[in-house]
């Protein structure tokens, strides 16, 4: 298998605290790889460390190049997305238009000629494709604050895919959902996964976790605890032990 | 706050830390440095500026506003405190009549000495007042007028978009000066001596001061303990900062968020305004430039305070105040200070606190905010220019313009419809930057007066002609723009709205001031085609029809700016609907998603920067040649500030705002025809800008051509009868579940193969059961809808009629 990301005794401090301590995570071309574990245990800051949005130690190799020191933008057009928790749409751009934003890219004599010829066609295969993908052409022109929160979170993953990216690093997708609407967004994860674009699903929906990924990675304190197929990790007496005490405390 | 630090932190904090010690090592050293930084004079500078920067801190922990018409307060003080003194007057800001458009409607009848009763204008408590009641009755003025910002201004914008507040701010801040020079003309004012101390030199060992001086000194830094110790260690401090935190959190503590914040802005006003008054006692006198103005370095005390800490800031306030008279004394005593044909360049004491705060925000700013930073807040919506407006847009204005403004109008209308083409110009420079990429500047007529004066330059002694020079000055506009978007990259919001504050004040001086640039007494000529002088009264002959009748302004001129006009609305217009549009308003409305979505937030933040000042330097080279010569007046500041208020209220996220922002700007069609029409006095454009400004930033924040264009969706909704079934509204449930089920089958394994085949994934193969192979064109439509209708009854008929419509 080919190996998409690699990342290599990766910490990300803030100040004192190490939220993500020395993790090594690998994904290949094609998997569905998931990443959990409880509150605070260092998700979200690993997911902004390998995209570029907080700094990071140790390193992270993307489709063979060091991406380390690579700025966010540039990690995105490498062909490493991400979604966000909180969905961070473009309020003031329709649908369509923050698709766009994903899927285009800007050069010097582009930007001349927009300023001539704005509305030129322009390929929008990428756009509709991920449109199509998600279900969600009937909304292109509509605006983020227009439509419902599910398929606010479409959007969200049509942004990134409009890109064509080779692996999306999803936060917490299935936040919100109940049960029902948690299985088939994981039957969707898949489909993604079947076009060719490997994803790293960070969430703490066991259920969903364990019910749609190939392999999973177990993250307390910044730091793995357990990796494997969903079975070896839901047997692991680590992530019970981790897992049954976030619930006792919450 | 104890946080672990790391090396890069200590750096952060070392490296100025060591370069300002070096620098009072040095002053210490010499003793004519010394003498001219520990100065009465600029102690009493360090005291004034140190008290602004105090009130703004206040009100900053108590209600989160920077405060920028903070030194506007301390000079409406001195003014209020001045004339209670000399003439026992408590003068009141112009209020407005009901009964005025009745006495405007007989006056144009013809009968002008007709008057309905006014309003006073001022409140007399007998003469010439003594000092402790004109003192009093000031602050209490003071308080009131604090109360009536937070009640008034600040509260209802209490959750609203930092730029809302920004432009309050600024409106606050030209209201003021608006009413002061209404009252008392723009000349300076006696103010009557301190009784209780005089002009006798204290010596104090290391450096000599006046009793007045020293008492001033005294009063700030028993003020600013006062505060620390009122902040840091009383439950009020406590609640304030649990307030700032979180509302709830005052409450729980037993205090009203509310009466907090309120009360740290009476704090702010009466402190503000004390120390106004006493150095304006000092000085002997007051006007209502001078004091306003000291707002840049006291925000910029503030910021090295981290807006919090009272101490940094009176330290820095002091220096940043203390600096002035040795600048000054350096300017004329040692031989490498920077000269300019001659003479010591003028304003380098203003490019202090502009260094001070881009080192300070490159210090600690941030390349992409991180978690949990807001951005500027939700501005205005920018629509995009439908088809027929640009099809008829441009030459529908140019039509409107063009025909009364060159035929019909009378002299004084043309100069206005002139003065609202540039203005359009300048609103246009604001609509891009602000309106799409959500970056504040308040230097666009510094951009437009660097280009103006390039202008003057090249084509009078270099011989450039007509239109070359405004390529030229449009460049080096380019070039200023682009370096003020260097600390654009990493600061945001108010931060970059005080950071261009400062650029503009120094350039004010630096440049504008500077007699080898603006051409001394004579001012700087620009050598224009007679053809679009103003001042040219010749007609013409064009096919037949004879234009210009003999009187200034030259009717041609105006032909040249409409023209102007027109180019630049359909480059801004073309901006938003391209791709660069699209990827600046994703910046505006979240910097981090845009990055991660592959857009290169700092090239197009600096592009943006370019385009805006690209077209404001246009603007100055079209004023330029308009008048034929550069004065500085036009390009201060304060038009900087004007500017942006009036894109802001005419709307500051569309062509069409700009349009309207160039109507209601000073000197322009909208105050012409008051002034003409209505008999209203110059001095009013202000006062009502400053008024709108506030208005419009409480009530309506998307600027007059935002609510028109909500109103007339509103209104159109409300006519056309609902969709039949819009699949959002018509189904509640329509959670992601939902619409996703119906393209659940789109993508089977097999088929879908995006990253190499690029066209969309048609489902041929699909084991939908009417999903029959569909034309290429328009797969989605068709297929979804078809898809749906084995899967959610609800929607499902209305979902290809939608998406049908959608393309």
């Amino acid at each position: 298998m080919t190996e998409l990301l690699r990342t290599e005794a990766m910490s990300v401090v803030y100040g004192g605290l190490h939220a993500v301590n020395g993790l090594d995570l690998r994904v290949d071309e094609g998997r569905l790889v998931g990443l959990i574990g409880p509150n605070g245990a260092g998700k979200t800051s690993f997911i902004d460390g390998i995209s570029g949005f907080t700094r990071t130690q140790g390193a992270i190799h993307f489709r063979g190049r060091r991406v380390d020191r690579e700025p966010a933008h540039r990690r995105a057009r490498l062909g490493l997305g991400r979604t966000w928790q909180s969905l961070e749409l473009f309020e003031d751009l329709t649908v369509r238009e923050n698709l766009q934003v994903g899927a285009e890219r800007q050069t010097v004599g582009g930007f001349l000629l927009d300023l001539v010829r704005p509305g030129r066609q322009r390929d929008q295969t990428d756009v509709d494709w991920a449109l199509d993908v998600l279900g969600i052409a009937h909304l292109a022109d509509r605006l983020p604050t227009e439509i419902s929160h599910g398929q606010r979170k479409l959007v969200g993953a049509g942004r990134t895919l409009a890109a064509r990216p080779a692996l999306i690093c999803m936060d917490e997708p299935a936040a919100g959902l109940d049960t029902t609407e948690s299985e088939q967004f994981g039957r969707r994860l898949r489909r993604i996964v079947d076009a060719g674009v490997s994803i790293l699903l960070v969430d703490h929906d066991m259920g969903l976790v364990m019910g749609v990924c190939d392999e999973v990675y177990v993250i307390e304190f910044g730091t793995r605890i357990a990796h494997g197929t969903p079975a070896q990790v839901v047997a692991d007496e680590k992530v019970r032990a981790a897992y049954l005490g976030t619930k006792a405390a919450s | 706050m104890t946080r672990p630090r790391t090396p890069s932190a200590r750096l952060r904090t070392g490296v100025p830390a060591l370069v300002v010690v070096a620098l009072l090592a040095v002053i210490l050293a010499k003793g004519d440095y010394r003498a001219n930084f520990f100065s009465g004079g600029g102690f009493a500078l360090g005291a004034l500026v140190a008290a602004i920067a105090l009130g703004v801190v206040v009100t900053y922990r108590g209600s989160g506003v920077v405060n920028l018409a903070g030194a506007a307060v301390a000079m409406y003080a001195a003014y209020v405190y001045a004339d209670l003194r000399a003439h026992g007057d408590l003068f009141l800001p112009p209020l407005p009549n009901p009964l005025a458009p009745i006495e405007g409607l007989v006056h144009l009848a013809g009968d002008d000495s007709f008057a309905v009763p006014h309003w006073p204008t001022s409140v007399s408590f007998g003469t010439a007042m003594g000092f402790w009641p004109a003192l009093v009755l000031a602050l209490v003025f003071c308080a009131l007028f604090g109360l009536v910002l937070h009640v008034a201004v600040f509260r209802p914008l209490r959750h609203a978009p930092v730029l809302a507040k920004v432009v309050a701010s600024v409106g606050v801040l030209l209201f003021l000066q608006a009413v002061v020079v209404r009252r008392f003309s723009t000349t300076t004012q006696v103010v009557g001596p301190l009784p209780f101390v005089d002009k006798t030199q204290v010596d104090l060992g290391l450096f000599k001061i006046t009793q007045e001086q020293l008492f001033v000194v005294c009063l700030v830094l028993v003020l600013a303990v006062a505060l620390w110790a009122l902040f840091g260690r009383s439950r009020f401090g406590l609640a304030v900062r649990a307030a700032a935190e979180n509302e709830k959190g005052a409450t729980v503590l037993g205090f009203s968020a509310d009466r907090l914040a309120a009360a740290t802005w009476v704090l702010s006003t009466v402190v503000t305004g004390l120390l106004g008054i006493f150095v304006a006692s000092v000085n002997s006198a007051v006007d209502p430039n001078t004091m306003p103005a000291l707002i840049v370095p006291a925000v910029t005390a503030a910021l090295v305070g981290g807006f919090t800490s009272f101490g940094w800031t009176t330290l820095a306030a002091f220096g940043l105040g203390m600096q002035v008279s040795l600048v000054t004394f350096l300017g004329a005593n040692e031989s490498w200070f920077p000269k300019a044909g001659g003479l010591p360049v003028p304003g380098v004491d203003l490019l202090v606190p502009l260094v001070v705060i881009v080192a300070v925000l490159a210090l600690r700013g941030q390349s992409l905010p991180t978690r949990g930073v807001l951005g500027p807040g939700r501005l205005p919506f920018s629509p995009s220019a439908r088809p027929w407006a640009l099809r008829y847009g441009g030459p529908g204005l140019a039509v409107v313009a063009l025909i009364p403004g060159v035929f019909f109008l009378s002299p004084a209308m043309r100069d206005g419809l002139t003065n609202t083409l540039t203005g359009i110009v300048i609103c246009l420079s604001i609509v891009v930057l602000t309106g799409f990429i959500g970056q504040i500047s308040l230097a666009q007529t510094s951009f437009a007066g660097l280009s103006a004066y390039t202008v003057a330059s090249l084509s009078t002694h270099h011989g450039w002609p007509f239109p070359l020079p405004i390529l030229a000055g449009a460049a080096v506009a380019v070039v200023a723009g682009v370096l003020v978007a260097l600390p654009a990259l990493r600061v945001r919001g108010v931060h970059l709205a005080i950071a261009t504050l400062a650029f503009a004040v120094a350039v004010d001086k630096v440049v504008f001031a500077n007699s080898w640039i603006n051409g001394g007494f004579d001012g700087a000529t620009v050598t224009t085609p007679d053809l679009l002088r103003s001042q040219d009264t010749a007609t013409h002959e064009f096919l037949g029809v004879t234009i210009g009748d003999g009187t200034q302004p030259n009717p041609l001129t105006l032909v040249f700016c409409l023209v102007v006009v027109v180019a630049l609305g359909y480059l801004v217009a073309n901006l938003r609907r391209s791709l660069t549009g699209r990827q600046m308003l994703a910046i505006r409305s979240n910097e981090r998603a845009a990055a991660a979505a592959g857009v290169n937030v700092a090239a197009v933040k600096v592009l943006a920067f370019g385009v805006s000042a690209f077209i404001a330097g246009v603007g100055g080279a079209v004023i330029a040649y308009r008048t034929g010569n550069v004065t500085p007046d036009k390009f201060l500041y304060d038009k900087s500030l004007m500017f942006f208020a009036f894109a802001y209220l005419g709307g500051i996220a569309s062509v069409t705002g700009a349009v309207t922002g160039g109507l209601l700007v000073g000197g322009g069609l909208g105050f012409t025809v008051l002034n003409q029409v209505f008999g209203l006095p110059d001095e009013f454009v202000l006062l009502l800008g400053g008024l709108g400004l506030v208005v419009t930033a409480v009530l309506n924040p998307e600027g007059v051509a935002g609510k028109a264009r909500t109103d007339l969706l509103a209104l159109r909704r409300r006519l056309r009868p609902p969709a039949p079934a819009d699949p959002p509204t018509s189904t509640d449930s329509a959670t992601m579940a939902d619409s996703s089920t119906p393209a659940e089958p789109l993508i089977p394994a097999d088929t879908a193969t995006p990253t190499t085949g690029p066209t969309p994934t048609v489902p041929s193969a699909a084991p939908t059961p009417n999903a029959a192979p569909t034309p290429n064109a328009a797969p989605t439509p068709v297929a979804s809808g078809s898809a749906a209708g084995s899967h959610v009854s609800g929607s499902a008929g209305a979902t290809p009629a939608v998406a049908g419509e959608a393309r």
